[in-house]
């Protein structure tokens, strides 16, 4: 970047030479990897979803993929998050596999509750920054520098329209460490985090069980449980259930298992129990 | 959202060869979340009569009664079983009369002629236009969905078994596809001598 | 929203004319992805409210020897959604000397699609073909951008009715016997025919004819069928 810069060649994909060039109207629809958080605003208007019309005056809406469950929190063996895999537009069920944890890198993870797109997009733009980070630095990135990033970004766009909320999960030098981001410029760290639809069900199930000396068994089936009793409750929720684990030495994917086998699981563990 | 899909749910009937069949889910719902699983959307009217009413569960339940008060009427009067034709019309007539302010379900009818044994299907819109095909009819949030597998796998001329196979495959996979119905299926195959009812296991999310 | 945010101004005796950027010109992808094959297919019916504006447009367009793009929804953005993609497509190859892969094309739609953000193409897109291994992939998306990689998928106007059909035959939902073998090309083929057979019975934007894209390591063989034209 700095030699490009020095040799005054901004960006050699776009063919462009100069800023000046008068172009650079022209090919403003191809620069996107030139910078990847600049996104291209409508002719008109505020841009928002809301009083799209169609030729008869009709409310008009584009149903993206939204709808989900996800969770996380610190116990004593670091980080567990687990998430269901359901992407709804309207009522319809546009997908059964969507993957909700997106990983950044070795340390660090993201979920993703929300528009699907806007935390795909977003957390894959963080991606290539906490790597830029790690090779300007020399160090990996802080989980709290990343969420910031990520924060700073979206923050940009503050009453657009976006909707996320996410999770930034990772372990760094101070150890494990877990924030709340959210499109309105929210961030905060915590303990105990359950972001979506189904949320409230997933709370319930949490809180009833969560204590900081978990064992790691333990506190995966806590996720995977809270996750399960949303998808049975919360109709936008469902799908595969994953349960990922984040430790000194990285994260690992712990489980990824379909609700309706838990379901027929947790149902016959009943039955023998009584 | 619509009202009509306020509380979630879906009806099919399909005819066979000598039978029909007739099957729905068992969600009831406040728009996204699951109340309870086993809700009653489809009626026993008589021997070989049943009739699905998705939509607003309030409605459900309503015209459900007001169907059973009039039935009742009709068979004390003429002291004989309905016939489903007769039936369907009698549906279409409470709804036609609520036309300005209508009960928001739209039913689904199956049944056998209680004299040739000849099957029956029919489907109305809230409001009480009937539609009487010769193969299949469908209701509720995920009509279109229902639609899709219906035309591919119902075939003229199937035996009572095939026709559970395949409505419930219909079934099935077309609520698996929307947010607010499933949780549990319902199946009944009528048959001249037999009505078999089955629960159908199916994804709980 | 952009005819209202002007005419907003509520005057009385004011009357509102609505313009939107956006019509739906319909039609449906189809794609199933196997072992060494994928395959995708659309109808050629284009069509605008309730008149059919042509009966032999497909809506498939091919990217490489392995990749076809499937993109139905408002047809002026498909077209500038399109040509925008194979100039970026261009510029890659003279950039790298060599042709994009599947999966790059995959990555590269997701972020134009993203880019237009708030003002997005009003498109149901899904690109199949070959992998750098030369397995079928396909992957499909959201109007902005949010990318799957599936194994099969329906999109477009009558997506929602022949998905749960897919579900059933090809990815064997709620059949008995759990173990998913890769499908082959020739039930992959008589499945896509009857789901476009279906949708034509019931969706009126979906009809004419259907155009098949076969991608294998040879390159891309097409084929055509007629469907009924009411």
């Amino acid at each position: 970047m700095a030699l490009f810069e020095l040799c005054g060649i901004h960006s050699r994909s776009n063919f462009k030479t100069t800023e000046d060039d008068h172009f650079n109207g022209e090919m403003d629809s191809l620069n996107i990897i030139g910078n990847p958080t600049q996104l291209a605003l409508p002719p008109l208007g505020c841009p928002n979803n809301k009083n799209l019309v169609d030729e008869h005056g009709r409310e008009m809406k584009i149903n993206y993929d939204h709808g989900t469950t996800t969770l996380g929190f610190k116990y004593q063996g670091g980080i567990v998050l687990a998430v269901d895999s359901r992407a709804t537009g309207g009522q319809y069920i546009g997908s059964g596999s969507v993957k909700k944890i997106i990983e950044i890198n070795d340390f660090l993870l993201g979920t993703m509750a929300g528009g699907a797109a806007d935390c795909t997009y977003w957390e894959r733009v963080l991606s290539k920054q906490c790597r830029l980070y790690e090779l300007r630095n020399k160090e990996r990135i802080s989980v709290a520098a990343a969420s910031k990033l990520l924060v700073n970004m979206v923050y940009n766009y503050k009453g657009m329209g976006l909707s996320m909320g996410v999770m930034i999960a990772g372990w760094d030098k101070k150890g494990p460490g877990l924030y709340y981001v959210d499109n309105d410029g929210t961030r905060t760290p915590g303990q105990v985090f359950s972001v979506g639809s189904g949320s409230l069900y997933a709370y319930g199930v949490l809180d009833s069980g969560y204590r900081h000396d978990l064992e790691d068994e333990e506190a995966y089936e806590l996720g995977r449980r809270a996750i399960y009793h949303a998808t049975y409750r919360d109709a936008s929720s469902g799908g595969i259930i994953r349960v990922y684990h984040i430790k000194s030495t990285g994260w690992v994917k712990i489980s990824e298992q379909d609700c309706t086998e838990l379901h027929y699981q947790y149902e016959e563990a009943e039955r023998g129990s009584k | 959202m619509s009202i009509l899909s306020y509380n979630g749910g879906c009806v099919l009937a399909m005819k066979g060869k000598g039978c029909v069949a007739i099957a729905s889910d068992r969600r009831f719902g406040v728009q996204t979340s699951t109340l309870a699983m086993d809700f009653q959307r489809i009626f026993e009217m008589g021997p070989h009569l049943y009739v699905g009413l998705p939509g607003l569960a309030t409605d459900t339940l309503t015209v459900h009664e007001r169907l059973r008060f009039r039935l009742n009427l009709y068979e004390l009067r003429e002291s004989r079983k309905i016939k489903p034709q007769t039936f369907s019309a009698m549906v279409s007539n409470l709804l036609y009369e609520r036309r300005f302010g209508p009960y928001f379900v739209e039913p689904v009818i199956a049944g056998l002629d209680p004299v040739t044994w000849e099957p029956f299907i029919s489907a109305m819109d809230l409001i009480g236009c009937p539609n009487v095909p010769e193969d299949f009819v469908v209701a509720g949030t995920c009509a279109e969905q229902l639609f899709g597998m219906c035309e591919a796998l119902w075939e003229p001329n199937l035996e009572p078994d095939s026709l559970f196979e395949t409505i419930s495959q219909a079934l099935m996979n077309a609520f698996d596809r929307d947010a607010i119905s499933g949780w549990g299926g319902i199946v009944h195959v009528i048959e001249k001598d037999k009505v078999t009812t089955r629960l159908l296991k199916t994804r709980m999310d | 929203m952009f005819g209202q945010a002007i005419l907003n101004d509520n005057l009385p005796g004011a009357k509102q004319h609505h313009w939107s950027p956006y019509t739906d010109n319909g039609g449906t992808i189809v794609a199933v992805a196997g072992d060494d094959f994928a395959i995708i297919a659309s109808d050629t019916r284009l069509i605008q409210g309730y008149s059919i504006l042509s009966r032999e447009q497909t809506k498939l367009f091919k990217l490489s020897e392995q990749t076809v793009l499937g993109v139905s929804g408002c047809w002026c953005d498909v077209l500038t959604f399109t040509r925008t993609l194979e100039a970026r497509m261009k510029m890659y190859l003279h950039e790298h000397l060599k042709p994009m892969s599947t999966p790059a094309v995959a990555q590269l739609v997701s972020t134009m699609l993203y880019h237009k953000r708030f003002f997005p193409y009003y498109v149901s897109n899904i690109v199949a073909g070959l992998d750098q291994d030369g397995k079928g992939t396909l992957y499909s998306y959201d109007p902005v951008g949010h990318c799957e990689k599936n194994r099969y998928r329906a999109g477009g106007a009558a997506g929602a009715m022949l998905q749960p059909l897919l579900d059933n035959q090809v990815g064997l939902k709620n059949m008995k016997g759990g173990v998913l073998p890769d499908i082959t090309k020739e039930k992959a083929l008589m499945v896509i025919k009857d789901s476009f057979i279906s949708a034509a019975e019931r969706d009126t934007s979906t009809g004419d004819g259907v155009i098949i894209n076969i991608i294998t390591k040879s390159g891309v063989e097409v084929m055509h069928f007629p469907l009924r034209k009411d």
